[in-house]
């Protein structure tokens, strides 16, 4: 697995494949889609998929590969190994989704959640499977959503193939634990080579599993707290414990569509318009003093100033 | 997604982003605020510059939610500030037309002359001003001595220069001037080069009429052979402004703060020696321009 | 007659030491005045494809341009130095920093000339339009 493309920029998102196998494109396929880095705060989102035609769905079997949450990395990547072995006839796919792509697409003036954007994701690598040739006849969804709404939304864009989401499915079906090992291998090594695109010089890589709830974790988001930045790339933003620790340890933001804000900003306008007209009345003085300039200076957002 | 913050106020401000003319040459600025024109509206900023020669207006560009960074720091407020040249004469005008009432000549310094605000006689000092006096009034010589009358005439062909400037700038930089021009009342029956250049003439007569009273802003309508749409609160209701940008266009100023009501009846507690001035400004001072202009401005409000 | 209006002092003639500073123009207020590392993790984190540039802060994905001074003008970042105790003493300014060319950013919108700050650009000629001598 060369990351290398991935590593070159860190900041967007980023397809690695494996060569097609030529009995792929010949013969009836099923593929496994799983995922791995849903959960935590660090790194990025692994999206993978892999392919081998039914008739050696057994021969998969043999390879011993499991539920990738089961083995140790080690185990992993020894069993990632054997995949590469039996690359004749198993071809995989994964999607790198940066932990920058996630923030700024969850974050987005108009929101794009993460379940929209794993379905997207999987859709495109399946579009690219049937693209590369790959004879697809059956797929085979691990989910953590919903599985019969999945399951109809993957049935409609793929008719044809017969689609099957299920819970747990990289325990069941073993081309799933296949897609599964490949998705989990790229993203430990992702993690572990964080490549820090930020000036920080030497980063403490100890940062633990990445979920939230790991003290060490907490401890790295703690250390590595910018008061004006918040934090590197490497952190999901969009995560509220990111955001929890931001909102108390970091310098306040405000944007424009910060709904509450500009509600705020609205209440603010109309008091004060309203404050300048009862203190017309009041005082008597001419309601319409302030000049209204003219539209050159209105549309560029111009302003006389009267001190500095 | 966690709570959003409130949004507390700049208190501590002590750093400006600004665009000024020149370079290196610029040596010594003097900002001081001013009453234009009618003293009921804010004081705006004004600016002397090398040695009291040269005369700057101050303008912000103000979009909410924005903030600077420059260099290695954070700067939270995020105007940008220009610093453009003003044509002292223009500031002169006012002074000039009240003596003008008088029909008689007078000396230049007599006339800009203001007890609460001696900082206007400064502008004599700008170095274009007393050799272009003669824009806008008629001269006289005695003994040496200069001697100046107000000039209606020469004021409108002055201002038409520089509409028709104003003109050729904005087509160079093709600010869009059409659709602000509309009335019910005035059927157009030219061709549309015609009504384009009747849309820049009129623009450029608003910018214009930003820096003279209502009644020159008439006359020189006049004087450049243009009707006259209706009511200029017609011509450019504040609903259509408002259309134009986000927020109402009252609402996001801080008029109200300097308002002079505000200040006649409850200064605020801590006010810069500008704003001190502009108080007592006021209260007294101007009230011979306050009562020069205001009659027109309030009878046009009602 | 001493001038009771004036108010600021602005020494400019420390223009030429200034340090020439880049500047960035955000999309968002950021309640801060004071030192941030911007190289660190703004600059070093900015991608320039042709005219447009790119980076994210605090999570959200910006847009960026450069734009240049107005001709014949100068970008200058002034600060204030001993603040007065009192509100009669006149407020001394000096020149920190200079720049002749800025980024502005926009929340994921690609900039384009119809942006404000673009069009607030015109003012400088403009104004001289309306302000300078007229010819006799």
């Amino acid at each position: 697995m060369d990351l290398s493309p991935f590593d070159d920029d860190n900041s967007v998102s980023c397809r690695l494949v494996s060569e097609i196998p030529e009995v792929c494109k010949t013969e009836d396929c099923c593929l496994g889609i799983d995922e791995a880095g849903r959960g935590p705060v660090l790194g990025p989102m692994v999206y993978g998929i892999c392919f081998c035609p039914l008739s050696r769905k057994e021969e998969l079997k043999d390879l011993k590969v499991a539920d990738s949450k089961t083995l140790t990395e080690a185990e992993r990547e020894n069993l990632f190994e054997k995949l590469d072995e039996a690359k004749s006839y198993v071809g995989w796919a994964l999607q790198i989704l940066s932990p920058n792509t996630i923030s700024t697409c969850m974050l987005r003036r108009t929101k794009y959640n993460l379940n929209a954007l794993s379905h997207n994701t999987a859709i495109d690598l399946v579009q690219y499977a049937l693209d590369s040739g790959v004879q697809l006849k059956e797929i085979y969804v691990d989910t953590v959503g919903p599985a019969d709404k999945y399951e109809h939304k993957l049935s409609q864009r793929f008719p044809g193939i017969q689609v099957t989401v299920r819970p747990k499915a990289d325990s069941l079906f073993p081309v799933v634990s296949a897609a599964s090992i490949c998705a989990k291998v790229a993203r430990d090594r992702v993690v572990k080579g964080w490549n820090f695109t930020e000036d920080l010089g030497e980063v403490d890589t100890d940062y633990g599993s990445g979920y939230p709830n790991d003290p060490k974790t907490k401890a790295w988001l703690l250390k590595y707290l910018d008061p004006v930045f918040g934090y590197p790339q490497f952190v999901r933003f969009s995560w509220s414990t990111a955001q929890t620790l931001m909102d108390s340890k970091a310098v306040n933001v405000h944007w424009d569509d910060d709904e509450e804000d500009g509600e705020k900003a609205a209440q603010r306008q109309s008091n004060k318009s309203m404050l300048s007209y009862f203190s017309v009345s009041a005082g008597g003085n001419d309601q319409n003093a302030t000049h209204q300039a003219h539209r050159f200076f209105t549309e560029r957002r111009l302003k006389s100033l009267n001190t500095l | 997604m966690a709570t959003k913050k409130k949004r507390t106020s700049n208190v501590d401000n002590d750093s400006w982003v600004v665009i000024a003319p020149g370079g290196t040459e610029i040596t010594h600025f003097l900002l001081f605020s001013f009453f234009f024109l009618n003293p009921a509206d804010a004081a705006s900023l004004y600016m002397l510059g090398c040695g009291d020669v040269m005369l700057y207006e101050v303008k912000a560009f103000e979009d909410d939610f924005h903030s600077w960074f420059v260099g290695q720091a954070v700067q939270r407020d995020g105007r940008l500030i220009f610093v453009t040249p003003l044509d002292p004469l223009f500031l002169i005008l006012p002074y000039l037309i009240k003596s003008g009432k008088e029909e008689k000549f007078q000396r230049v310094d007599q006339v800009v002359k203001d007890e609460e605000f001696p900082a206007c006689s400064r502008l004599l000092s700008c170095a274009r001003t007393l050799a272009s006096l003669h824009h806008i009034a008629e001269e006289k010589e005695v003994e040496s001595q200069m001697y100046h009358r107000y000039s209606q005439e020469k004021t409108m062909n002055w201002l038409k220069k520089k509409v028709e400037r104003t003109v050729i700038a904005l087509k160079k930089k093709n600010v869009s001037v059409g659709e602000g021009v509309k009335s019910s009342t005035y059927v157009r029956v030219k061709s549309e080069t015609d009504n384009q250049e009747e849309d820049f003439i009129r623009y450029s007569h608003g910018l214009i009429s930003e820096y003279i009273t209502e009644d020159l802003s008439k006359a020189l309508l006049t004087h450049l052979g243009l009707p006259e749409l209706t009511s200029p609160k017609e011509t450019e209701p504040p609903s259509k402004k408002r259309k134009l940008s986000d927020k109402p266009v009252e609402a996001g100023e801080d008029y109200t703060k300097f308002n002079s009501a505000d200040f006649a009846r409850k200064p605020p507690k801590k006010m810069t020696a500008a704003q001190k001035s502009l108080a007592k400004v006021d209260k007294t001072g101007m009230k011979p321009m306050s009562s020069f202009f205001s009659p027109k401005v309030k009878a046009e409000k009602k | 007659m001493s001038c009771n209006s004036s108010v600021i002092r602005l020494c400019t003639s420390s223009v030429g030491q200034a340090p020439q500073a880049p500047v960035h123009l955000m999309p968002c207020e950021i309640e801060h005045n004071g030192p941030a590392q911007v190289n660190q993790y703004f600059t070093a984190t900015t991608k320039d494809q042709k005219q447009d540039k790119s980076v994210s802060f605090r999570g959200r994905g910006l847009k960026g341009q450069e734009i240049s001074c107005p001709q014949g003008y100068t970008g200058l970042v002034l600060k204030e130095i001993n603040k007065p105790g009192s509100d009669q003493e006149d407020r001394t300014v000096k020149v920190s920093s200079v720049f002749d060319k800025m980024t502005y950013w926009n929340l994921e919108t690609p900039p384009n000339s119809d942006d404000t700050i673009v069009m607030a650009m015109d003012w400088p000629d403009l104004a001289e339009a309306i302000h300078a001598p007229v010819d006799d």
